[in-house]
């Protein structure tokens, strides 16, 4: 049971790919980037828990707790959230800028750059 | 000059910031604010490489201790974030600052004030502060960190042009693949610091056994790094990227490109460099250099816009490169470091053959409004600077003796070889046909019966072209000064130098 | 100024000082050309096989260069030019296509 966080992050990285490969709406596309980015996210969380583990806050710490999870994990996660919300907001931008000069969100057809 | 490194960094990010509350109050002052930011980090960056070249260890700048120069590990633990540059990340650094002056001088001349020039100069130092902090940090979670903010950067300039139907699309396909190649990137990142608990390089370097885990996470980087560098067959991306964004930003992005092959190199020789030195990772990176040479350069061939074909032609540059790192990792020391002098003195070469080609691109852009080899044709005699300057770099990429080109694809021809005779034989192929390539890309657009009128580029532009043109010449004429100075000891640093690197960061 | 590979040498200087050479003797070439044709006349305009040239007629365009050679691998470089799509679900699949190699590769070795 323990490893079913990652069979679960693996699988959003999948759904997210399957996605990528076989829809053409470009707001879908940008949907499934952001599934594997979630499914990213959910393994670096569940890769620095500990079980019984309490948040990594000296601070707030009651006396005599056994485990602190990791902090690191913690922070690359953060991290990449708020780089992932930079580049959703940027595909996105992206994608309502083609919508404006094609009237056509279908990949299959936006596709002036080839060959 | 203490804080050299991460001033190197800092530098850009404010400039970048800034300019744009700058240019509220005065146009001038923004210019003059991003030029003073552009020498600063060019002087950071040389005093990084003199005192790395000069005393040939490298680098070690501790963040976030009583001092820089603290120790890294306690207790035989890294706690703090690392920049580490060895005369490899010296070089690369001097790289992109050479790419990034030449951009943010043409970008000045060539953007215009109506389409949004302060954003445009703006996310150029952004980009540049993040090649920069790429090739110098020491930590892989930072590294992920500056990989996506080079992505988000290259990938806003690239659709710089709105307002034209082509720019967006290209920038949408090179976010899509960046940010999953950053992913994967991240991946494995974790992987890793799940199996020892660190993200220290050197680090984990040295704690690295060749495990099931650590094999998977290798994998994954290659994966995301051979795309972001552009190998074929995941190198569809870089024709539209550099076809599509602003001149003055493809040069940059050429470094940035270049960035993720010297990524490719520290994996692969310093991180991995230990328990799993195989030569079967070399003969894979090997053979996808070798197919990328040979499509990219066919399918320059039959392109009619020019930027795209400029673009496959750069896209075949990166298969030399990643020919000389397979053929390297293949054979460590011996003809491996030949390939690997090859390979790192091609980089230098590529940003500045290449770069040329696309700023004179940029200029006939700019002077004619279009680059359909179609309908150019004529204007050698109106745009007297610009077709030298293109000749010049057309020449330099093809390899034509006795131009910077050539200097270096002969040793990576000689190396490669004694690796295969095939590759090599492959190399040489592609590289009489790049001429073929630009011989028609030089008489589409420059001759023909009919001469025709085009305006003059602005002045700056021109330097910044000519600064590149020079730099391919005496980089020509004098090879065995740069291989010898800069060259030598990054190849050095690689292979005999990874004690060195572990040793600098980790004490002992 | 030489550079090694431990096979051979190459030595820019020389070369340069030999494409010189060749350049002044093309240059001599050159300077035996007639210079006392008009300006402004017929001896000016471009002919293409003999054939007066038709104004707006764009000559030999760059495309057309090497079109023999092109011509010849048509049936290859059209397939080349097809393989690049230009759908990003294509890219997506490519990128896939090389990270199972190179993981393949990694485990295997």
């Amino acid at each position: 049971m323990g490893n079913l966080p990652f069979v679960a992050s693996m699988m959003l990285v999948a759904i997210g790919f399957l996605a990528l490969i076989t829809r053409r709406n470009l707001i879908k596309l940008a949907i499934g980037i952001t599934v594997i980015e979630m499914g990213v996210n959910l393994f670096l969380v569940s890769l620095g828990y500990v079980r019984g583990g309490i948040a990594p806050v000296y601070t707030y710490a009651p006396p005599g707790f056994k485990q602190m999870v990791l902090p690191t994990p913690q922070a690359l996660t953060l991290t990449a959230i708020v780089i992932g919300l930079a580049t959703t907001a940027l595909l996105l931008a992206f994608i309502v800028v083609i919508y404006r000069h094609r009237g056509t969100l279908d990949a299959g057809k936006i596709r002036e750059l080839r060959g | 000059m203490v804080h050299a490194p991460i001033l190197a960094i800092a530098v850009p990010l404010l400039g970048a910031f800034a300019a744009p509350l700058l240019a509220k109050l005065d146009k001038r002052a923004r210019d003059a604010w991003v030029l003073a930011a552009g020498l600063a980090v060019a002087v950071f960056g040389i005093a990084v490489a003199v005192k790395v070249l000069g005393t040939g260890t490298p680098w070690v700048y501790t963040l976030g201790a009583p001092s820089p120069g603290a120790a890294v590990t306690q207790g035989g633990f890294p706690i703090r974030i690392v920049l580490v540059v060895d005369a490899l990340g010296a070089f690369m650094g001097i790289v992109a600052i050479l790419a990034g002056a030449v951009g943010l001088l043409y970008g000045l001349h060539y953007l215009r004030e109506e389409e949004g020039k302060t954003l445009g100069l703006s996310l150029l130092l952004l980009l540049w502060a993040g090649i920069l902090g790429l090739v110098y940090t020491g930590d892989l979670f930072n590294f992920f960190v500056f990989l996506e903010i080079t992505s988000i950067a290259a990938c806003a300039l690239i659709g710089y042009r709105v307002w034209e139907s082509r720019p967006p699309e290209a920038a949408f396909k090179t976010m899509t693949m960046y940010t999953l190649g950053g992913l994967l990137v991240l991946v494995a990142v974790g992987l890793l610091y799940g199996e020892h608990g660190a993200l220290n390089i050197a680090y984990l370097s040295k704690l690295i056994t060749g495990s099931a885990v650590e094999r998977l996470a290798l994998g994954l980087l290659l994966g995301g790094l051979l795309m972001k560098a552009g190998a074929v067959p995941a190198h569809m991306w870089a024709p539209d990227a550099y076809g599509e964004a602003p001149a003055m930003a493809t040069v940059v992005l050429v470094a940035n490109t270049q960035a993720s092959i010297y990524a490719i190199m520290r994996v692969v020789f310093t991180l991995f460099g230990g328990a799993l030195a195989r030569p079967g990772i070399g003969w894979l990176i090997a053979s996808l250099g070798t197919v990328t040479v040979i499509v990219a350069v066919l399918m320059a061939l039959i392109q009619r816009h020019l930027g795209r074909l400029i673009a496959y032609g750069a896209v075949s540059q990166i298969g030399y490169m990643l020919l000389a790192v397979g053929v390297a990792a293949v054979a460590r020391g011996g003809f491996g470091e030949v390939a690997l002098r090859g390979g790192i003195f091609h980089m230098i070469n590529d940003a500045a053959s290449v770069g040329l080609l696309f700023l004179v691109a940029g200029a006939i852009r700019r002077a004619v409004g279009s680059v359909d080899l179609m309908g150019l044709g004529g204007l050698g005699r109106s745009l007297r600077w610009e077709s030298g300057f293109f000749l010049l770099g057309a020449l330099a990429l093809a390899g034509i003796p006795p131009l910077n080109g050539f200097a270096s694809k002969f040793l990576i021809y000689e190396s490669a070889f004694r690796a295969s005779p095939i590759l090599s034989a492959i190399a040489v192929l592609a590289s009489i046909l790049l001429l073929a390539v630009v011989v028609r890309a030089f008489h589409g657009t420059f001759l023909g019966p009919e001469p025709k009128e085009a305006p003059p580029s602005p002045k700056g532009m021109l330097v910044a072209m000519g600064v590149l043109a020079l730099l391919i010449l005496v980089l020509g004429l004098f090879p065995g000064f740069f291989l010898g100075r800069l060259v030598g000891p990054a190849a050095k640093a690689l292979l005999a130098g990874r004690a060195a690197y572990l040793a600098a960061v980790l004490g002992g | 100024m030489r550079i090694g590979s431990g096979e051979g040498f190459w030595g820019p200087i020389v070369w340069a000082i030999l494409a010189l050479g060749i350049a002044a003797l093309g240059f001599a070439v050159w300077l035996q050309g007639r210079r006392t044709y008009k300006r402004g006349t017929e001896q000016e305009e471009p002919f293409l096989s003999g054939e007066k040239l038709p104004p707006g007629a764009p000559g030999i365009g760059g495309t057309h260069l090497y079109w023999g050679f092109t011509e010849a691998l048509k049936p290859f470089l059209s397939r080349l030019a097809a393989f690049h799509t230009g759908f990003v679900g294509d890219y997506v699949g490519w990128l896939i296509v090389i990270l199972v190699v190179a993981i393949m590769v990694v485990i295997l070795t």
